[in-house]
């Protein structure tokens, strides 16, 4: 007996040490499983409409998929279809689907929230876009479109040219029987948003006071809602979809986004990048995420600090640098449509060495900066009296909600696509996963700042790589078929760690070249329904900084 | 002998009528002067004062050091349209910046501005000259209830409950550690005040230290300079307007002249603050070469500075933070100040 012996690892039922064993989950979820599927990205078990609490619970409980990463509907020529896209939080590589198809006559089929609460908005979302109705579902209510809206706009007889007539008396007033009983109660309701200085851009939150304390907060998105599911079905997989990823997480992050796109595209119809591209990708992605996270620290601070002050002109000063490589590496400085399948758009910009000088300037003063961020935000008393155990996320609520990205690392989860599910040249470089342990609104900056640090030494690495790179060698761009046309039924979910989390996409092809079915998971979207949690009990001020720390794009929330 | 009765003397009639013409035309050059300083330091002065500490460069085009964006900006302010809110409490909305505007004006009647041209530029001078300030500054809270209640707005209603409590809760310190100069000084009258201050505490090297109580008792000056961000809500004691969380307090709703009168009431209370201060702590007018008057308003100025300079840099506080830092922390040691400085002054 020795205290050294080797201990294997605990594994949970059909987990092996390579990967998933898919047969050993069929067996698991024995009658519940009707039939498989395969995905490129996993296989996937047809489950009866009725029996999805039961059997995402055994896939939660006993397989451990612990991350409702995504939830998929759409509507086939015979049948509608929801996909519940399940990770795990420890490996992400380590997938499965569950898909339940549901009839045409009576689209209903059981919810997913006793399982996982972040199947709550999901599923409002297909109901709301393609109609399929769930059972159990504690509120099932529109959740993009206005609650007039006529029709589901992803069912295939939608009719485009309908006319959504609302009356006005409609929109008089929808908040008056809010206001009449305040009389009455002790609580008030008060409208923050859509137009509000703290809201980020156009959100509404429904919130009940009990004095300054709130007691409750619903989210009303769908504001800036611009059917960009609906674009991306109607675009061509080559050239027509790239652009618009740079739309939804709008905030200089664009290209991550296009990442998440020709992710899924290059793996669904099996294009190659050559590596001098993907490590052009990976540093430019990453000076993305410098130039997020630092607008993400700026506008937290003037949500605690409360004006325009120094530490918000600060960031925008550092942030600029970046937006300026970016400009000269793309030629854009917010809509940069630079990726393209198989490849990038263009080399780096002539002459080089001056792009790298730049590059290497900013990186050699990233550190002062940082420390001058540090000593006006992080180190302020009354910063940390506002931010450190405020706005509380524990891990497990984090992960029922499917929350990712500096939210998640926040909270002490370990989750990094990156790392976990490596793509372009991650794997190759020497970095940290941040995770920060408070759970608190503090941790979650904390977390971001140091990001940034990991990002400066991803692209310090990368700028090495390029630098040194044989001239001959510089292929920025693999053959691509002039028309993609994936196999039928081709589907696929592949998702990469935008600024916010993870971003995923969901493609399903019909043999033309346009997917069938394009669905986007956004990470803020799933972040923000953790706010709730966050900030019941706690001041108006907590909710705004709560709502700060989650870092959310509207645009990429309500897509 | 004050301004007002400078100005009296000079009339030809003498009696009530004179006193009163004096001390109406002395008040208004006195207006017209804190006009003028809201108008270069509220509107081109917070400018530049704000874009450098965030590394700006703010208004350069209007005019010489974009000085005319103040002409620009009167013209903007008055010619909007008066938004009238449904629902409004009429009288008491209407009224609201006003209070708030002429309670801080009302301060500056006991204030020695000090000598200009051999003038005194001190309105009144009554015995409880301190009282009345501290009094006349308190009224403003009304004012903000008044705005808050009457908007019909939650927003407002928050914002006019926030200040209410603040007010409440520095107040207490602010005249307390008022209380603790008057000890020292033996007199409520600001010229005895400022008169007292006159004398030098050492001489260092020549150069002599005048015992002001800023110097005299620090601890006291430091006490008041928070409680007067407090007061004059700025951060990190904004809570009341609070933007970002309720919009912008009690004056969401106001628009136009009203917001400018908003604005004012603002700018003058922080005036007021800086001028009680100086007052009290830094020597009133007093000082080497310049004019008094001059020297005055400088150190008006300082403190206006220090508070835009906490508003670039300080985050603000949560409100029950705000409430616990003024009952359970400047309250005591505005009380622990009071007592000690009793003992002091009676053993010396």
């Amino acid at each position: 007996m020795s205290l050294e012996e080797p201990s294997t690892p605990e594994l949970d039922t059909g987990e092996t040490l390579e990967g998933v064993d898919y047969d050993a989950l069929e067996s698991l979820l024995g009658e519940y499983a009707i039939g498989r599927e395969s995905h490129v990205n996993a296989e996937a078990f047809v489950v009866r409409p009725d029996e999805v609490q039961a059997a995402l619970e055994l896939l939660r409980d006993e397989a451990g998929f612990d991350h409702c990463s995504c939830v998929t509907a759409q509507e086939y020529e015979d049948r509608y279809e929801s996909i519940y896209h399940l990770r795990k939080y420890d490996d992400p590589t380590q997938e499965v689907g569950v898909v339940v198809p549901t009839t045409k006559d009576d689209p209903v089929s059981e919810s997913a929230n006793e399982v996982y609460r972040t199947a709550d908005w999901h599923e409002r979302e297909a109901y709301d876009l393609v109609g399929i109705e769930y059972d159990d579902h504690p509120d099932l209510r529109r959740i993009l479109l206005p609650e007039t809206w006529q029709g589901h706009p992803l069912s295939l007889d939608y009719d485009q040219e309908q006319p959504q007539v609302v009356e006005f008396a409609e929109h008089a007033n929808p908040l008056r029987e809010d206001h009449a009983a305040d009389a009455q109660s002790d609580t008030m309701f008060l409208n923050i948003g859509p137009h509000h200085p703290a809201t980020h851009g156009v959100l509404h939150l429904k919130t009940t006071l009990d004095g300054e304390t709130v007691a409750d907060v619903e989210s009303d998105i769908g504001y800036l809602h611009r059917c960009e599911e609906q674009i991306c079905q109607n675009g061509t997989y080559r050239h027509q979809i790239m652009p618009y990823p740079d739309r939804w997480d709008y905030i200089s992050a664009g290209i991550l986004n296009e990442w998440a796109y020709a992710r899924a595209a290059e793996d669904m119809a099996d294009i190659d990048v050559p590596e001098y591209a993907q490590v052009i990708r990976t540093m430019s992605a990453e000076m993305c995420r410098i130039a997020s996270h630092m607008l993400a620290v700026a506008t937290f601070a003037l949500d605690i600090y409360g004006d325009f002050t120094a530490i918000f002109m600060y960031a925008m000063r550092d942030r600029e640098v970046m937006q300026n490589l970016l400009e000269d590496l793309t030629g854009q400085r917010l809509m940069f449509n630079y990726l393209r399948l198989g490849g990038v758009a263009w080399d780096l910009p002539e002459p080089r060495e001056e792009f790298f000088e730049q590059t290497r300037d900013f990186l050699d003063e990233l550190p002062g900066k940082l420390e001058e961020f540090h000593d006006m935000i992080t180190s302020n008393e009354i910063f940390q009296l506002r931010c450190v155990n405020t706005g509380v996320l524990d891990p497990e609520t984090a992960k029922s909600y499917g929350a990712t990205g500096p939210v998640a690392r926040g909270s002490g989860v370990d989750y990094d696509i990156r790392r976990d599910d490596p793509y372009g040249y991650y794997d190759e470089l020497d970095w940290d996963v941040v995770t920060e342990d408070g759970c608190d609104n503090y941790s979650r900056v904390l977390v971001r700042m140091r990001e940034v640090e990991e990002s400066a030494k991803i692209i310090e690495q990368c700028v090495d790589l390029l630098e040194e790179w044989p001239e001959d060698e510089r292929n920025i761009q693999s053959n691509v078929p002039r028309t993609l046309k994936p196999d039928a039924d081709t589907e696929i979910y592949r998702s990469v760690e935008g600024a916010k989390g993870e971003l995923g996409i969901y493609m399903r092809a019909d043999g033309t070249d346009k997917p069938a079915r394009f669905k986007i998971r956004s990470p803020c979207f799933s972040n923000l329904q953790t706010l709730p949690e966050m900030s019941q009990g706690e001041y108006i001020p907590d909710l705004i900084a709560s709502l700060g720390s989650l870092d959310i794009v509207l645009g990429e929330v309500d897509r | 002998m004050t301004f007002t009765e400078t100005i009296s003397s000079l009339l030809p009639i003498s009696g009530p009528i004179a006193d009163f013409i004096g001390g109406a035309v002395a008040s208004l050059l006195i207006i017209s002067f804190l006009m003028s300083l809201v108008a270069v330091s509220g509107i081109w002065g917070k400018r530049k004062i704000t874009a450098a500490f965030t590394d700006r460069i703010a208004v350069n085009r209007h005019g010489p050091f974009g000085l005319l964006i103040i002409v620009a900006d009167a013209v903007r302010l008055l010619s909007k349209e008066l938004i009238v809110p449904d629902g409004v409490d009429r009288p008491a909305w209407d009224l609201g910046p006003l209070v708030m505007t002429s309670s801080a004006l009302l301060g500056f009647a006991v204030i020695p501005m000090g000598d200009l041209f051999g003038l005194n530029l001190q309105i009144a001078d009554p015995q409880a000259g301190l009282a009345y300030v501290f009094a006349t500054a308190s009224i403003a809270s009304v004012g903000l209830v008044m705005a808050g209640y009457s908007s019909n707005n939650k927003y407002s209603m928050l914002g006019g409950l926030r200040a209410v409590a603040q007010n409440l809760a520095y107040e207490i310190p602010l005249v307390v550690t008022g209380v603790s100069v008057v000890l020292f000084a033996g007199s409520l009258q600001l010229s005895e005040i400022v008169a007292a201050q006159g004398e030098t505490l050492v001489s260092l090297g020549g150069v002599a230290i005048p015992s002001w109580y800023a110097f005299v008792n620090p601890f006291a000056f430091i006490l008041f300079m928070i409680a007067n961000l407090a007061e004059v809500g700025r951060n990190p004691f904004d809570v009341p307007e609070a933007p970002t969380e309720i919009v912008a307090g009690w004056q969401t709703e106001y628009s136009s002249v009203y917001f400018v009168l908003c604005y004012l009431s603002e700018f003058i209370h922080i005036f007021l603050g800086g001028a009680i201060i100086a007052t009290i702590f830094l020597g009133g007018p007093a000082g080497p070469f310049l004019p008094g008057f001059v020297w005055m308003v400088i150190k008006i100025l300082g403190v206006y500075l220090f508070t835009q300079w906490c508003r670039s840099a300080i985050p603000r506080v949560r409100i029950d933070q705000l409430i616990e830092i003024g009952w359970k922390g400047l309250l005591e040691l505005s009380f622990a100040n009071l007592v000690l400085t009793a003992v002091i002054v009676g053993l010396l």
